[in-house]
Protein backbone atom coordinates (compact mmCIF):
# COMPACT_ATOMS: atom_id res chain seq x y z
CA UNK A 1 0.00 0.00 0.00
CA UNK A 2 1.13 3.49 -0.77
CA UNK A 3 1.86 6.11 1.81
CA UNK A 4 -1.14 7.70 3.51
CA UNK A 5 -1.18 11.46 3.04
CA UNK A 6 -4.34 12.55 4.82
CA UNK A 7 -6.14 10.56 7.46
CA UNK A 8 -9.15 11.55 9.53
CA UNK A 9 -10.24 9.80 12.66
CA UNK A 10 -13.88 9.88 13.65
CA UNK A 11 -14.13 13.46 12.41
CA UNK A 12 -17.32 15.26 13.51
CA UNK A 13 -18.64 18.77 13.69
CA UNK A 14 -21.97 19.99 14.99
CA UNK A 15 -23.68 23.28 14.40
CA UNK A 16 -26.08 23.33 17.33
CA UNK A 17 -28.07 20.12 17.16
CA UNK A 18 -27.20 19.55 13.49
CA UNK A 19 -24.32 17.18 12.88
CA UNK A 20 -22.94 18.33 9.54
CA UNK A 21 -20.12 15.82 9.53
CA UNK A 22 -20.60 12.73 11.64
CA UNK A 23 -17.77 10.38 12.53
CA UNK A 24 -15.97 10.33 9.20
CA UNK A 25 -12.80 8.24 9.11
CA UNK A 26 -11.07 8.23 5.77
CA UNK A 27 -7.52 7.74 4.63
CA UNK A 28 -6.24 9.17 1.39
CA UNK A 29 -3.16 7.80 -0.26
CA UNK A 30 -0.36 9.64 -1.94
CA UNK A 31 -0.61 9.94 -5.70
CA UNK A 32 -4.23 8.86 -5.91
CA UNK A 33 -7.08 10.84 -7.36
CA UNK A 34 -9.90 10.61 -4.86
CA UNK A 35 -13.34 11.98 -5.46
CA UNK A 36 -15.75 12.72 -2.66
CA UNK A 37 -19.27 12.44 -3.95
CA UNK A 38 -22.55 13.16 -2.32
CA UNK A 39 -25.85 14.91 -2.83
CA UNK A 40 -26.23 18.60 -2.05
CA UNK A 41 -26.00 19.31 1.65
CA UNK A 42 -24.27 16.03 2.43
CA UNK A 43 -21.43 17.81 4.22
CA UNK A 44 -18.74 17.52 1.55
CA UNK A 45 -17.65 21.14 1.73
CA UNK A 46 -17.82 21.05 5.52
CA UNK A 47 -15.48 18.07 5.45
CA UNK A 48 -13.11 20.09 3.25
CA UNK A 49 -13.34 23.03 5.62
CA UNK A 50 -12.33 20.72 8.45
CA UNK A 51 -9.41 19.23 6.56
CA UNK A 52 -8.12 22.61 5.37
CA UNK A 53 -8.53 24.20 8.80
CA UNK A 54 -11.28 26.70 8.12
CA UNK A 55 -13.43 25.00 10.76
CA UNK A 56 -12.36 23.29 13.96
CA UNK A 57 -13.89 19.86 14.55
CA UNK A 58 -15.98 19.25 17.66
CA UNK A 59 -14.62 15.72 17.75
CA UNK A 60 -11.99 13.65 16.02
CA UNK A 61 -8.55 14.20 14.55
CA UNK A 62 -6.91 15.03 11.25
CA UNK A 63 -3.48 13.78 10.27
CA UNK A 64 -1.48 15.17 7.38
CA UNK A 65 1.71 13.39 6.37
CA UNK A 66 1.60 11.56 9.67
CA UNK A 67 1.41 14.65 11.90
CA UNK A 68 -1.64 15.65 13.86
CA UNK A 69 -2.76 18.95 12.29
CA UNK A 70 -6.09 19.25 14.11
CA UNK A 71 -4.92 22.28 16.09
CA UNK A 72 -2.98 23.98 13.30
CA UNK A 73 -4.15 27.12 11.48
CA UNK A 74 -4.99 27.10 7.75
CA UNK A 75 -1.78 29.02 7.05
CA UNK A 76 0.35 26.35 8.71
CA UNK A 77 -1.43 23.62 6.77
CA UNK A 78 -0.84 25.47 3.50
CA UNK A 79 2.84 25.71 4.36
CA UNK A 80 2.92 21.95 4.94
CA UNK A 81 1.76 21.46 1.36
CA UNK A 82 -2.01 21.52 1.41
CA UNK A 83 -3.71 23.65 -1.22
CA UNK A 84 -7.42 24.18 -1.59
CA UNK A 85 -9.80 25.88 -3.95
CA UNK A 86 -13.26 27.13 -3.11
CA UNK A 87 -16.66 26.20 -4.43
CA UNK A 88 -17.79 29.79 -4.56
CA UNK A 89 -15.28 31.68 -6.59
CA UNK A 90 -12.87 33.27 -4.21
CA UNK A 91 -10.35 35.44 -6.05
CA UNK A 92 -8.96 38.93 -5.53
CA UNK A 93 -11.43 40.61 -7.82
CA UNK A 94 -9.94 44.11 -8.00
CA UNK A 95 -6.47 42.80 -8.84
CA UNK A 96 -5.44 41.58 -12.27
CA UNK A 97 -5.53 37.93 -13.24
CA UNK A 98 -1.76 38.00 -13.45
CA UNK A 99 -1.45 39.52 -9.97
CA UNK A 100 -3.77 36.89 -8.51
CA UNK A 101 -1.52 34.08 -9.68
CA UNK A 102 1.64 36.04 -8.92
CA UNK A 103 0.52 36.48 -5.31
CA UNK A 104 -0.01 32.74 -4.98
CA UNK A 105 3.44 32.18 -6.50
CA UNK A 106 4.95 34.73 -4.13
CA UNK A 107 3.45 32.89 -1.18
CA UNK A 108 4.87 29.61 -2.41
CA UNK A 109 8.35 30.98 -3.09
CA UNK A 110 8.45 32.54 0.39
CA UNK A 111 9.74 35.89 -0.73
CA UNK A 112 9.47 37.11 2.85
CA UNK A 113 8.53 40.41 4.34
CA UNK A 114 10.51 42.61 1.95
CA UNK A 115 9.19 46.14 2.07
CA UNK A 116 11.28 48.17 -0.36
CA UNK A 117 12.05 45.83 -3.27
CA UNK A 118 9.84 46.21 -6.30
CA UNK A 119 7.67 43.12 -6.68
CA UNK A 120 8.26 43.11 -10.44
CA UNK A 121 11.95 42.44 -9.94
CA UNK A 122 11.56 38.81 -8.94
CA UNK A 123 12.24 37.28 -12.33
CA UNK A 124 11.75 33.60 -11.59
CA UNK A 125 8.44 34.46 -9.95
CA UNK A 126 7.22 36.26 -13.05
CA UNK A 127 8.27 33.44 -15.34
CA UNK A 128 6.56 30.81 -13.23
CA UNK A 129 3.43 32.94 -13.09
CA UNK A 130 3.37 33.08 -16.88
CA UNK A 131 3.74 29.31 -16.99
CA UNK A 132 0.76 28.78 -14.71
CA UNK A 133 -1.34 31.23 -16.71
CA UNK A 134 -0.52 29.29 -19.83
CA UNK A 135 -1.41 26.04 -18.13
CA UNK A 136 -4.88 27.24 -17.16
CA UNK A 137 -5.38 28.97 -20.54
CA UNK A 138 -5.64 32.50 -19.20
CA UNK A 139 -2.54 34.02 -20.75
CA UNK A 140 -4.44 36.40 -23.01
CA UNK A 141 -6.54 37.61 -20.06
CA UNK A 142 -3.66 38.35 -17.75
CA UNK A 143 -4.18 42.12 -17.63
CA UNK A 144 -7.91 41.89 -16.96
CA UNK A 145 -9.17 42.44 -13.45
CA UNK A 146 -10.15 39.10 -11.97
CA UNK A 147 -13.63 40.49 -11.32
CA UNK A 148 -14.08 41.17 -15.05
CA UNK A 149 -13.50 37.55 -16.04
CA UNK A 150 -16.36 35.24 -16.93
CA UNK A 151 -17.43 32.72 -14.34
CA UNK A 152 -15.68 29.86 -16.08
CA UNK A 153 -12.48 31.85 -16.37
CA UNK A 154 -12.63 32.71 -12.69
CA UNK A 155 -12.88 28.98 -11.93
CA UNK A 156 -9.75 28.42 -14.00
CA UNK A 157 -8.01 31.27 -12.24
CA UNK A 158 -8.98 29.80 -8.91
CA UNK A 159 -7.40 26.51 -9.96
CA UNK A 160 -4.33 28.31 -11.28
CA UNK A 161 -3.83 29.98 -7.92
CA UNK A 162 -3.82 26.65 -6.10
CA UNK A 163 -1.56 25.09 -8.73
CA UNK A 164 0.92 27.93 -8.19
CA UNK A 165 1.28 26.78 -4.60
CA UNK A 166 2.57 23.45 -5.95
CA UNK A 167 0.85 21.60 -3.14
CA UNK A 168 1.44 17.97 -2.33
CA UNK A 169 -2.25 17.53 -2.00
CA UNK A 170 -4.83 19.52 -3.90
CA UNK A 171 -8.28 19.92 -2.37
CA UNK A 172 -10.67 21.02 -5.11
CA UNK A 173 -14.19 21.99 -4.21
CA UNK A 174 -16.37 21.48 -7.30
CA UNK A 175 -14.00 23.14 -9.78
CA UNK A 176 -16.59 22.95 -12.55
CA UNK A 177 -19.48 24.34 -10.52
CA UNK A 178 -21.50 26.74 -12.63
CA UNK A 179 -19.25 26.29 -15.66
CA UNK A 180 -20.79 26.11 -19.09
CA UNK A 181 -20.77 22.67 -20.69
CA UNK A 182 -18.18 23.63 -23.32
CA UNK A 183 -15.71 24.69 -20.66
CA UNK A 184 -15.86 21.51 -18.60
CA UNK A 185 -13.56 19.41 -20.85
CA UNK A 186 -10.73 21.95 -20.65
CA UNK A 187 -11.03 21.84 -16.88
CA UNK A 188 -10.87 18.05 -16.88
CA UNK A 189 -7.85 18.29 -19.16
CA UNK A 190 -6.05 20.51 -16.70
CA UNK A 191 -6.89 18.12 -13.89
CA UNK A 192 -5.62 15.16 -15.87
CA UNK A 193 -2.30 16.88 -16.52
CA UNK A 194 -1.94 17.83 -12.88
CA UNK A 195 -2.61 14.25 -11.85
CA UNK A 196 0.09 13.05 -14.21
CA UNK A 197 2.61 15.26 -12.46
CA UNK A 198 2.07 13.16 -9.36
CA UNK A 199 0.00 15.58 -7.33
CA UNK A 200 -2.48 13.95 -5.01
CA UNK A 201 -5.89 15.35 -5.83
CA UNK A 202 -9.02 15.23 -3.76
CA UNK A 203 -12.08 16.46 -5.55
CA UNK A 204 -15.58 17.21 -4.42
CA UNK A 205 -18.36 16.65 -6.93
CA UNK A 206 -21.98 15.83 -7.03
CA UNK A 207 -22.11 14.61 -10.61
CA UNK A 208 -20.46 11.25 -11.11
CA UNK A 209 -20.02 11.00 -14.85
CA UNK A 210 -17.55 13.83 -14.87
CA UNK A 211 -15.06 12.18 -12.58
CA UNK A 212 -15.57 8.47 -13.11
CA UNK A 213 -12.73 8.15 -15.58
CA UNK A 214 -10.35 10.36 -13.63
CA UNK A 215 -10.79 8.94 -10.16
CA UNK A 216 -8.87 6.11 -8.62
CA UNK A 217 -11.08 6.05 -5.59
CA UNK A 218 -14.58 7.21 -4.77
CA UNK A 219 -15.93 8.13 -1.37
CA UNK A 220 -19.65 8.64 -1.03
CA UNK A 221 -20.89 10.89 1.72
CA UNK A 222 -24.53 11.11 2.68
CA UNK A 223 -25.96 13.05 5.60
CA UNK A 224 -22.54 13.83 6.98
CA UNK A 225 -21.41 10.24 7.20
CA UNK A 226 -19.36 8.03 4.93
CA UNK A 227 -21.53 5.56 3.05
CA UNK A 228 -19.05 3.60 0.96
CA UNK A 229 -15.62 3.93 -0.52
CA UNK A 230 -13.72 2.07 -3.16
CA UNK A 231 -13.20 1.55 -6.85
CA UNK A 232 -15.30 3.96 -8.98
CA UNK A 233 -16.94 1.22 -11.06
CA UNK A 234 -17.85 -0.83 -8.05
CA UNK A 235 -19.14 2.07 -6.02
CA UNK A 236 -21.29 3.43 -8.79
CA UNK A 237 -23.09 0.08 -9.01
CA UNK A 238 -23.59 -0.20 -5.27
CA UNK A 239 -27.36 -0.33 -4.60
CA UNK A 240 -27.08 1.77 -1.44
CA UNK A 241 -25.39 4.53 -3.38
CA UNK A 242 -28.05 4.46 -6.03
CA UNK A 243 -30.71 4.72 -3.36
CA UNK A 244 -29.00 7.69 -1.78
CA UNK A 245 -29.15 9.41 -5.10
CA UNK A 246 -32.93 9.00 -5.31
CA UNK A 247 -33.04 5.88 -7.39
CA UNK A 248 -29.77 6.39 -9.12
CA UNK A 249 -31.03 8.50 -11.98
CA UNK A 250 -28.77 11.38 -11.11
CA UNK A 251 -25.61 9.34 -11.12
CA UNK A 252 -25.70 8.14 -14.68
CA UNK A 253 -27.55 10.98 -16.21
CA UNK A 254 -25.40 12.93 -18.64
CA UNK A 255 -24.40 16.36 -17.44
CA UNK A 256 -26.67 19.03 -18.70
CA UNK B 1 17.37 55.12 -12.83
CA UNK B 2 14.90 52.39 -12.12
CA UNK B 3 12.17 54.75 -11.03
CA UNK B 4 12.27 56.75 -14.23
CA UNK B 5 12.02 53.68 -16.39
CA UNK B 6 8.65 52.89 -14.91
CA UNK B 7 7.17 56.21 -15.98
CA UNK B 8 6.32 57.14 -19.49
CA UNK B 9 7.63 60.35 -21.01
CA UNK B 10 4.39 62.30 -20.66
CA UNK B 11 4.06 61.65 -16.95
CA UNK B 12 7.69 62.51 -16.46
CA UNK B 13 7.27 65.80 -18.30
CA UNK B 14 4.11 66.70 -16.41
CA UNK B 15 5.79 65.99 -13.08
CA UNK B 16 8.79 68.06 -14.12
CA UNK B 17 6.63 71.05 -15.01
CA UNK B 18 4.70 70.67 -11.76
CA UNK B 19 7.95 70.60 -9.79
CA UNK B 20 9.24 73.75 -11.50
CA UNK B 21 5.95 75.56 -10.85
CA UNK B 22 5.97 74.48 -7.21
CA UNK B 23 9.54 75.70 -6.75
CA UNK B 24 8.78 79.11 -8.23
CA UNK B 25 5.49 79.71 -6.42
CA UNK B 26 6.87 80.90 -3.05
CA UNK B 27 8.72 83.77 -4.73
CA UNK B 28 5.49 85.26 -6.03
CA UNK B 29 3.10 84.52 -3.18
CA UNK B 30 1.97 85.98 0.07
CA UNK B 31 3.29 84.48 3.28
CA UNK B 32 -0.14 83.04 4.07
CA UNK B 33 -0.22 81.19 0.74
CA UNK B 34 3.24 79.78 1.33
CA UNK B 35 2.17 78.51 4.73
CA UNK B 36 -1.01 77.06 3.25
CA UNK B 37 0.90 75.13 0.59
CA UNK B 38 3.45 73.88 3.12
CA UNK B 39 0.51 72.66 5.16
CA UNK B 40 -0.91 70.92 2.10
CA UNK B 41 2.40 69.10 1.53
CA UNK B 42 2.62 67.88 5.10
CA UNK B 43 -1.00 66.81 5.42
CA UNK B 44 -0.66 65.01 2.08
CA UNK B 45 1.91 62.73 3.68
CA UNK B 46 -0.41 62.23 6.63
CA UNK B 47 -3.23 61.38 4.20
CA UNK B 48 -1.04 58.93 2.30
CA UNK B 49 -0.10 57.17 5.51
CA UNK B 50 -3.80 56.74 6.19
CA UNK B 51 -4.41 55.49 2.68
CA UNK B 52 -1.91 52.67 3.27
CA UNK B 53 -4.33 51.39 5.90
CA UNK B 54 -7.75 52.28 4.56
CA UNK B 55 -7.08 52.13 0.84
CA UNK B 56 -4.56 49.31 0.59
CA UNK B 57 -5.15 47.11 3.62
CA UNK B 58 -8.85 47.71 4.15
CA UNK B 59 -8.24 48.50 7.80
CA UNK B 60 -10.10 51.39 9.39
CA UNK B 61 -7.98 53.03 12.03
CA UNK B 62 -9.85 55.62 14.07
CA UNK B 63 -6.84 56.24 16.27
CA UNK B 64 -4.47 57.18 13.48
CA UNK B 65 -4.04 60.72 14.83
CA UNK B 66 -2.15 59.33 17.81
CA UNK B 67 0.91 58.83 15.60
CA UNK B 68 0.56 62.26 14.01
CA UNK B 69 0.05 64.09 17.30
CA UNK B 70 2.84 62.14 18.98
CA UNK B 71 5.25 63.28 16.28
CA UNK B 72 4.32 66.91 16.87
CA UNK B 73 4.56 66.51 20.66
CA UNK B 74 7.88 64.67 20.55
CA UNK B 75 9.34 67.47 18.41
CA UNK B 76 7.91 70.10 20.76
CA UNK B 77 9.05 68.42 23.96
CA UNK B 78 12.56 67.81 22.57
CA UNK B 79 13.00 71.37 21.28
CA UNK B 80 11.78 72.79 24.59
CA UNK B 81 13.94 70.60 26.82
CA UNK B 82 17.09 69.90 24.84
CA UNK B 83 17.49 73.05 22.78
CA UNK B 84 16.33 74.00 19.34
CA UNK B 85 19.07 72.80 17.00
CA UNK B 86 19.40 70.25 14.22
CA UNK B 87 20.93 67.56 16.43
CA UNK B 88 17.84 67.62 18.62
CA UNK B 89 15.73 67.54 15.46
CA UNK B 90 17.54 64.39 14.38
CA UNK B 91 16.94 62.90 17.84
CA UNK B 92 13.26 63.76 17.64
CA UNK B 93 13.01 62.04 14.25
CA UNK B 94 14.65 58.87 15.57
CA UNK B 95 12.54 58.84 18.74
CA UNK B 96 9.38 59.39 16.70
CA UNK B 97 10.22 56.50 14.38
CA UNK B 98 10.89 54.21 17.33
CA UNK B 99 7.85 55.41 19.28
CA UNK B 100 5.46 55.12 16.34
CA UNK B 101 6.61 51.67 15.30
CA UNK B 102 6.31 50.54 18.92
CA UNK B 103 2.88 52.13 19.34
CA UNK B 104 1.76 50.58 16.05
CA UNK B 105 3.07 47.23 17.21
CA UNK B 106 1.10 47.41 20.46
CA UNK B 107 -1.98 48.69 18.68
CA UNK B 108 -1.70 45.90 16.11
CA UNK B 109 -1.26 43.21 18.74
CA UNK B 110 -4.44 44.37 20.47
CA UNK B 111 -6.54 45.05 17.38
CA UNK B 112 -5.50 42.33 14.96
CA UNK B 113 -6.49 39.39 17.12
CA UNK B 114 -9.38 38.57 14.85
CA UNK B 115 -12.83 40.04 15.00
CA UNK B 116 -14.35 42.28 12.39
CA UNK B 117 -13.30 45.56 10.85
CA UNK B 118 -15.80 47.47 12.98
CA UNK B 119 -14.61 45.95 16.25
CA UNK B 120 -11.03 46.81 15.29
CA UNK B 121 -12.05 50.37 14.41
CA UNK B 122 -13.71 50.82 17.80
CA UNK B 123 -10.63 49.60 19.66
CA UNK B 124 -8.37 51.96 17.71
CA UNK B 125 -10.79 54.78 18.60
CA UNK B 126 -10.40 53.93 22.28
CA UNK B 127 -6.60 53.68 22.04
CA UNK B 128 -6.44 57.07 20.35
CA UNK B 129 -8.54 58.61 23.09
CA UNK B 130 -6.31 57.08 25.78
CA UNK B 131 -3.24 58.74 24.26
CA UNK B 132 -5.08 62.05 23.90
CA UNK B 133 -6.12 61.90 27.54
CA UNK B 134 -2.60 61.15 28.68
CA UNK B 135 -1.37 64.19 26.77
CA UNK B 136 -4.09 66.32 28.36
CA UNK B 137 -3.39 65.19 31.94
CA UNK B 138 0.40 65.16 31.82
CA UNK B 139 0.57 68.91 32.26
CA UNK B 140 4.18 69.10 33.43
CA UNK B 141 5.40 67.91 30.03
CA UNK B 142 2.67 68.71 27.55
CA UNK B 143 1.09 71.83 29.14
CA UNK B 144 -2.22 69.98 28.95
CA UNK B 145 -5.16 71.52 27.13
CA UNK B 146 -3.35 74.85 26.69
CA UNK B 147 -1.09 73.29 24.13
CA UNK B 148 2.65 73.38 23.84
CA UNK B 149 4.26 76.30 22.01
CA UNK B 150 7.93 75.77 21.23
CA UNK B 151 10.94 77.29 19.51
CA UNK B 152 12.24 75.62 16.37
CA UNK B 153 15.74 75.34 14.87
CA UNK B 154 16.83 78.44 12.93
CA UNK B 155 16.99 76.65 9.58
CA UNK B 156 13.26 76.01 9.71
CA UNK B 157 12.35 79.55 10.70
CA UNK B 158 12.31 81.04 7.23
CA UNK B 159 8.86 80.34 5.73
CA UNK B 160 10.13 80.07 2.17
CA UNK B 161 12.95 77.80 3.25
CA UNK B 162 10.57 75.59 5.17
CA UNK B 163 8.29 75.45 2.14
CA UNK B 164 11.10 73.72 0.27
CA UNK B 165 11.79 71.36 3.14
CA UNK B 166 8.12 70.42 3.21
CA UNK B 167 8.15 69.84 -0.55
CA UNK B 168 11.25 67.65 -0.30
CA UNK B 169 9.63 65.78 2.60
CA UNK B 170 6.55 65.14 0.46
CA UNK B 171 8.61 63.90 -2.49
CA UNK B 172 10.73 61.58 -0.36
CA UNK B 173 7.72 60.15 1.47
CA UNK B 174 5.79 59.66 -1.77
CA UNK B 175 8.68 57.71 -3.28
CA UNK B 176 9.15 55.65 -0.13
CA UNK B 177 5.45 54.83 0.31
CA UNK B 178 5.05 54.09 -3.40
CA UNK B 179 7.95 51.70 -3.14
CA UNK B 180 6.30 50.08 -0.14
CA UNK B 181 3.06 49.60 -2.08
CA UNK B 182 5.02 48.05 -4.95
CA UNK B 183 6.92 45.70 -2.65
CA UNK B 184 5.87 42.07 -2.17
CA UNK B 185 4.56 43.01 1.26
CA UNK B 186 2.49 45.86 -0.18
CA UNK B 187 0.99 43.48 -2.72
CA UNK B 188 -0.03 41.08 0.04
CA UNK B 189 -1.75 43.97 1.83
CA UNK B 190 -3.85 44.52 -1.30
CA UNK B 191 -4.70 40.84 -1.36
CA UNK B 192 -5.81 41.12 2.26
CA UNK B 193 -8.00 44.09 1.37
CA UNK B 194 -9.61 42.09 -1.39
CA UNK B 195 -10.12 38.85 0.47
CA UNK B 196 -8.36 38.08 3.71
CA UNK B 197 -9.50 34.47 3.90
CA UNK B 198 -8.14 33.71 0.44
CA UNK B 199 -4.82 35.31 1.34
CA UNK B 200 -4.61 32.98 4.34
CA UNK B 201 -5.28 30.00 2.13
CA UNK B 202 -2.36 31.02 -0.05
CA UNK B 203 -0.25 30.69 3.09
CA UNK B 204 0.12 34.31 4.17
CA UNK B 205 0.15 35.13 7.88
CA UNK B 206 -2.19 38.03 7.29
CA UNK B 207 -1.95 39.52 10.79
CA UNK B 208 1.83 39.86 10.44
CA UNK B 209 1.43 41.69 7.15
CA UNK B 210 -1.21 43.97 8.61
CA UNK B 211 1.11 44.71 11.50
CA UNK B 212 3.87 45.76 9.09
CA UNK B 213 1.38 47.94 7.21
CA UNK B 214 0.28 49.57 10.43
CA UNK B 215 3.87 50.26 11.44
CA UNK B 216 4.80 51.81 8.11
CA UNK B 217 1.67 53.96 8.18
CA UNK B 218 2.32 54.91 11.81
CA UNK B 219 5.90 55.99 11.15
CA UNK B 220 4.93 58.03 8.07
CA UNK B 221 2.16 59.67 10.06
CA UNK B 222 4.52 60.44 12.95
CA UNK B 223 7.06 62.07 10.63
CA UNK B 224 4.31 64.20 9.12
CA UNK B 225 3.42 65.13 12.70
CA UNK B 226 6.95 66.42 13.34
CA UNK B 227 6.79 68.58 10.22
CA UNK B 228 3.34 69.84 11.15
CA UNK B 229 4.56 70.71 14.63
CA UNK B 230 7.50 72.66 13.20
CA UNK B 231 5.22 74.46 10.73
CA UNK B 232 2.91 75.66 13.51
CA UNK B 233 5.60 75.84 16.22
CA UNK B 234 2.85 74.47 18.40
CA UNK B 235 1.37 71.13 19.44
CA UNK B 236 -1.96 70.62 21.17
CA UNK B 237 -4.27 67.76 22.00
CA UNK B 238 -6.38 68.47 18.90
CA UNK B 239 -3.61 66.85 16.91
CA UNK B 240 -4.28 63.60 18.78
CA UNK B 241 -8.06 63.77 18.56
CA UNK B 242 -10.54 61.81 16.49
CA UNK B 243 -11.14 65.00 14.54
CA UNK B 244 -7.59 64.81 13.29
CA UNK B 245 -8.07 61.19 12.25
CA UNK B 246 -11.21 62.20 10.39
CA UNK B 247 -9.19 64.83 8.55
CA UNK B 248 -7.03 62.03 7.14
CA UNK B 249 -10.13 60.06 6.27
CA UNK B 250 -11.63 63.02 4.41
CA UNK B 251 -8.40 63.79 2.59
CA UNK B 252 -8.23 60.24 1.24
CA UNK B 253 -11.95 60.21 0.53
CA UNK B 254 -11.88 63.38 -1.56
CA UNK B 255 -8.66 62.45 -3.34
CA UNK B 256 -9.50 58.80 -3.89
CA UNK B 257 -8.82 55.83 -1.63
CA UNK B 258 -6.33 53.21 -2.65
CA UNK B 259 -4.53 55.51 -5.06
CA UNK B 260 -1.79 56.92 -2.78
CA UNK B 261 -1.49 60.11 -4.90
CA UNK B 262 -5.13 60.77 -4.12
CA UNK B 263 -4.06 61.98 -0.70
CA UNK B 264 -1.97 64.74 -2.30
CA UNK B 265 -4.91 65.96 -4.39
CA UNK B 266 -7.24 65.52 -1.43
CA UNK B 267 -5.00 67.48 0.88
CA UNK B 268 -4.75 70.32 -1.63
CA UNK B 269 -8.50 70.43 -2.13
CA UNK B 270 -9.52 70.12 1.52
CA UNK B 271 -7.02 72.68 2.79
CA UNK B 272 -7.69 75.14 -0.03
CA UNK B 273 -11.47 75.00 0.48
CA UNK B 274 -11.10 75.27 4.23
CA UNK B 275 -8.88 78.30 3.80
CA UNK B 276 -11.24 79.89 1.29
CA UNK B 277 -14.27 79.43 3.51
CA UNK B 278 -12.42 80.87 6.49
CA UNK B 279 -11.53 83.97 4.46
CA UNK B 280 -15.18 84.51 3.59
CA UNK B 281 -15.82 85.44 7.21
CA UNK B 282 -15.37 89.09 6.33
CA UNK B 283 -18.01 88.82 3.59
CA UNK B 284 -20.78 87.41 5.72
CA UNK B 285 -20.78 86.26 9.35
CA UNK B 286 -22.39 82.94 8.41
CA UNK B 287 -18.97 81.82 7.18
CA UNK B 288 -17.85 81.79 10.81
CA UNK B 289 -19.67 78.47 10.69
CA UNK B 290 -17.57 77.24 7.78
CA UNK B 291 -17.79 73.66 9.02
CA UNK B 292 -21.43 73.75 7.94
CA UNK B 293 -20.45 74.19 4.29
CA UNK B 294 -17.56 71.84 4.66
CA UNK B 295 -19.86 69.08 5.87
CA UNK B 296 -22.25 69.65 2.97
CA UNK B 297 -19.33 69.38 0.58
CA UNK B 298 -18.34 66.00 1.96
CA UNK B 299 -21.84 64.68 1.59
CA UNK B 300 -21.79 65.76 -2.05
CA UNK B 301 -18.40 64.17 -2.65
CA UNK B 302 -19.46 60.85 -1.12
CA UNK B 303 -22.74 60.84 -3.04
CA UNK B 304 -21.53 61.83 -6.48
CA UNK B 305 -17.84 61.03 -6.49
CA UNK B 306 -17.20 58.03 -4.25
CA UNK B 307 -13.93 57.25 -6.03
CA UNK B 308 -12.52 60.69 -5.35
CA UNK B 309 -10.65 62.89 -7.81
CA UNK B 310 -7.86 60.49 -8.67
CA UNK B 311 -10.26 57.55 -8.85
CA UNK B 312 -12.41 59.50 -11.29
CA UNK B 313 -9.37 60.43 -13.35
CA UNK B 314 -8.17 56.81 -13.52
CA UNK B 315 -11.61 55.72 -14.64
CA UNK B 316 -11.69 58.37 -17.33
CA UNK B 317 -8.23 57.38 -18.57
CA UNK B 318 -9.19 53.73 -18.66
CA UNK B 319 -12.32 54.44 -20.67
CA UNK B 320 -10.34 56.51 -23.11
CA UNK B 321 -7.81 53.75 -23.53
CA UNK B 322 -10.52 51.17 -24.18
CA UNK B 323 -12.13 53.46 -26.74
CA UNK B 324 -8.80 53.94 -28.46
CA UNK B 325 -8.23 50.21 -28.55
CA UNK B 326 -11.65 49.51 -30.03
CA UNK B 327 -11.08 52.17 -32.65
CA UNK B 328 -7.72 50.71 -33.53
CA UNK B 329 -9.25 47.27 -33.89
CA UNK B 330 -12.05 48.63 -36.07
CA UNK B 331 -9.53 50.33 -38.31
CA UNK B 332 -7.46 47.19 -38.50
CA UNK B 333 -10.45 45.20 -39.63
Amino acid sequence: MAETLIRTENLSISFGAHKAVNGVSISLEKGLFTTILGPNGAGKTTLFNLISGLLKPTEGKIFFKGTDVTGLSPVERVKMGMGRSFQLTNVFSRLTTYENVRLAMQAHEEVGYKIFTDHRRFKSLNEKTEEILEEVLLKDKKDFLAGELSHGEQRKLELGMVLALEPEVLLLDEPTAGMSIEEVPTMIDILRRTKKKGTTIILIEHKMDMVKTLSDQLIIIVNGAKLVEGDPEEVSRNPEVLKAYLGGGVLNEPTT
Amino acid sequence: MKLLNNMDKKTFLALGVLLVVLSIIPHFSKLSTITLISRIFILAVYGMSYDILRGYTGFINLGHALFFGSGAYIAGIFFTNFGNNLVVFGMAVIVTVVFCSLAAYIMGKIVLRGGGVIAAAMITLALGEIVRNIAERWRSVTMGADGLPFKIPDVFRDRIGFYYYALIFLIIMTVVLRQFILSPTGRVLMAIRENEQRAEFLGYETSKYKLIGLQVAGIASGLAGIMFGILNRFANTDLLSVQQTLNALLITLVGGTGTLYGAIVGSAFVNAVQNYLLNLRSVHPIFERWLLFFGAMYVIVVLFMPEGFVGLWNKYMKERRTKKNTKAIEKGL
